[in-house]
């Protein structure tokens, strides 16, 4: 499908992109040449790594939540799934790389296996199943212990090399982002948005939105598993209530919401967003940082509910309050405006 | 007529709403190459019974068969797929997307598998969805959000979405309405010649007279959710009980 014209220059931002992924893929390299700076250090590079992951799964969560308009709250559970299942595989003395695909894999599947009942649902009946699926996920991790240690968790074998996950999450975090940027401009792409704009009128003319639902989902799902398994090697120790954290969803949905749902690069302004805010600027605030989150949403929802991309003309975007509407939405034609009928 | 299968055919289709029976146990036909007109008073049960043959609404009572099979169960996707296109009395267009995707999104699926569409452009979609976008007068707003769209530049935009599969039957649904009466005049020609040249069958739902009268070669009339009368637009338009149920004389 064509792409939306852009106002810029598309080599322009083409250049500043690469120029951008360059200092990014410099920043490790700085470490070694300059031993003595203090300004790349172990601990900005995890920082890096964290910010490059929650790009990767806001991404991933606007597939599902941005671009089909299907607003999952309990999207988190394909990242304990992935977590989980890179640490069980790694316990049983496979590899990394293996493990980690191994527990995409399992997510991935868990998303085919309970897509197929919740995609049927609608707007917030579909976002309070997901919830009620991530809940019930990690009660079951918390309960099956001899395969996932129960509440006491599982310990994964150290591997503590700050550079390499920063550039294994860079290179995962432009990989996603690319495959969004592509999957915007194809057929499948215009698809989910047809679904999000009107799944009744997108099934009229053809399309099987139950499959084109389903991919969509288990793709995220997929993805988010990857991250998962690379949280879990980065961390080395992973128990329910740190993987299956309950406002990791809350804040995919605030970061892309903040860039802009449905759009390519919302997710990624989003995420880079909020965590250097929260980083640098909430830090100050100590116990106040959580007010200020709140009052961030708030703010959004109030008075840019397209987001930052959205208001900058992305016009592929939505707003939650759209998505959320989907019940009404879905069951009858979209009203148009009585002053846009006439010719 | 006889010894050809019809090519939209509804054997008593029923539909209620609670204690409202909208569509009353009617029997409808649409034979191929055929230009059929469906008209009755506001409320009478049209857009119900457009909805039921297009499974848009599951009936209650009876069958709906298209090209002799039976798709009274069949997901609407599926019936766009073996040859059915419609239009809808409230317009529905995809917002967000530009005129061009809506047509390209709009096209036939039949044979499509997910990989292929992750492709972004096949060609021969992307020149017919620009020449019926030239038909439709509208090449100037070809990469603008239909969001933008003015309600008869809308009208027609899904005109043309209905027209972009290559369908064999189209469920018009006052697809006229709003639209200036010159395009109006050649949407008609334009019927004309895909239901002559090609063999496209339409099935019509207008309240213009005039537009029905000058295209169909059947009308159906339906009041209070049963068939009225049946005939040619001029039979149709001397009888009685018809004349009696839009003028109450």
């Amino acid at each position: 499908m064509t792409a939306p014209p852009s106002r810029r220059p598309a080599k322009r931002r083409l250049g500043l992109l690469a120029a951008l992924l360059a200092v990014l893929a410099a920043l490790p390299l700085v470490m070694n040449v300059f031993p003595d700076q203090t300004w790349v250090t172990n601990s900005r590079l995890f920082s890096f790594t964290q910010m490059f992951m929650l790009i990767t799964l806001t991404s991933n969560w606007n597939l599902t939540g941005g671009f089909t308009g299907y607003v999952d709250f309990g999207h988190a559970v394909f990242f304990g799934i992935g977590a989980y299942g890179t640490g069980i595989f790694m316990n049983e003395a496979w590899p990394f790389w293996p493990s980690m695909l191994a527990g995409a894999i399992l997510a991935a599947i868990f998303a085919l296996i309970i897509g197929y009942p919740t995609l049927r649902l609608k707007g917030p009946y579909f976002s309070i199943a997901m919830l009620g699926m991530f809940v019930a996920m990690r009660e079951i991790v918390r309960v099956a212990k001899p395969l996932t240690g129960g509440g006491v968790g599982l310990t994964l074998p150290p591997y503590l090399n700050r550079p390499l996950f920063y550039y294994l999450t860079l290179i995962l975090a432009v990989l996603v982002v690319g495959i969004m940027w592509w999957i915007r401009r194809s057929e499948f792409g215009a698809t989910l948005i047809a679904i999000r704009e009107d799944e009744v009128g997108a099934e009229m003319r053809g399309i099987n939105t139950t499959v084109n639902k389903i991919a969509a989902f288990v793709l995220a799902g997929f993805l988010t598993g990857i991250v998962g398994g690379m949280w879990a090697y980065q961390n080395t120790f992973i128990d329910p209530d740190g993987v299956f954290f309950p406002s990791r969803t809350v804040e995919l949905v605030m970061m892309a919401m903040l860039g802009g749902l449905g759009t390519v690069a919302g997710p990624v302004v989003g995420a880079a967003t909020i965590y250097w805010m929260r980083d640098v600027v909430w830090a100050n605030l100590a116990e106040w940082h959580l007010f200020a989150e709140g009052m961030l949403m708030i703010l959004i929802v109030l008075y840019a509910p397209q987001g930052i991309m959205g208001k900058l003309g992305d016009r592929s975007g939505t707003s939650l309050l759209r998505v959320w509407r989907n019940p009404l939405r879905r069951s009858a034609p979209e009203e148009v405006p009585e002053d846009e009928v006439s010719v | 007529m006889n010894g050809v299968t019809p090519l939209l055919e509804g054997r008593g289709v029923t539909k209620r709403f609670g204690g409202l029976e909208a569509v009353k146990a009617v029997d409808f036909k649409v034979m191929p190459n055929e230009i059929v007109g469906l008209i009755g008073p506001n409320g009478s049960g049209k857009t119900t019974l457009f909805d039921c043959l297009s499974r848009v609404q599951p009936i209650d009572e009876g069958s709906v068969h298209f090209q002799g099979v039976d798709i009274t169960r069949s997901k609407p996707h599926q019936v766009a797929h073996m040859g059915m296109s419609r239009t809808f009395q409230v317009i529905r267009v995809y917002r967000k997307l530009t005129l061009l995707e809506n047509m390209k999104v709009s096209r036939q699926w039949r044979g499509e598998n997910l990989w292929s569409q992750m492709s972004p452009s096949h060609r021969d979609v992307e020149e017919r969805s620009r020449d019926l976008i030239k038909f439709l007068r509208l090449e100037h707003l070809t990469n603008e959000p239909a969001g933008t769209l003015s309600g008869g530049q809308r009208r027609l935009l899904e005109l043309g979405m209905a027209l972009m599969p290559d369908p064999e039957l189209i469920l018009l649904d006052e697809a006229a309405s709003g639209i200036n009466p010159t395009l109006v005049e050649e949407i008609k020609d334009r019927i004309k010649t895909l239901n002559q040249e090609q063999g496209k069958a339409f099935l019509v739902v207008e309240h213009d007279m005039h537009f029905i009268s000058d295209l169909c070669n059947r009308v159906y009339v339906l009041n209070y959710g049963e068939k009225l009368a049946e005939g040619t637009p001029a039979e149709v338009m001397e009888n009685e009980a018809v004349i009696e149920a839009y003028f109450g004389t």
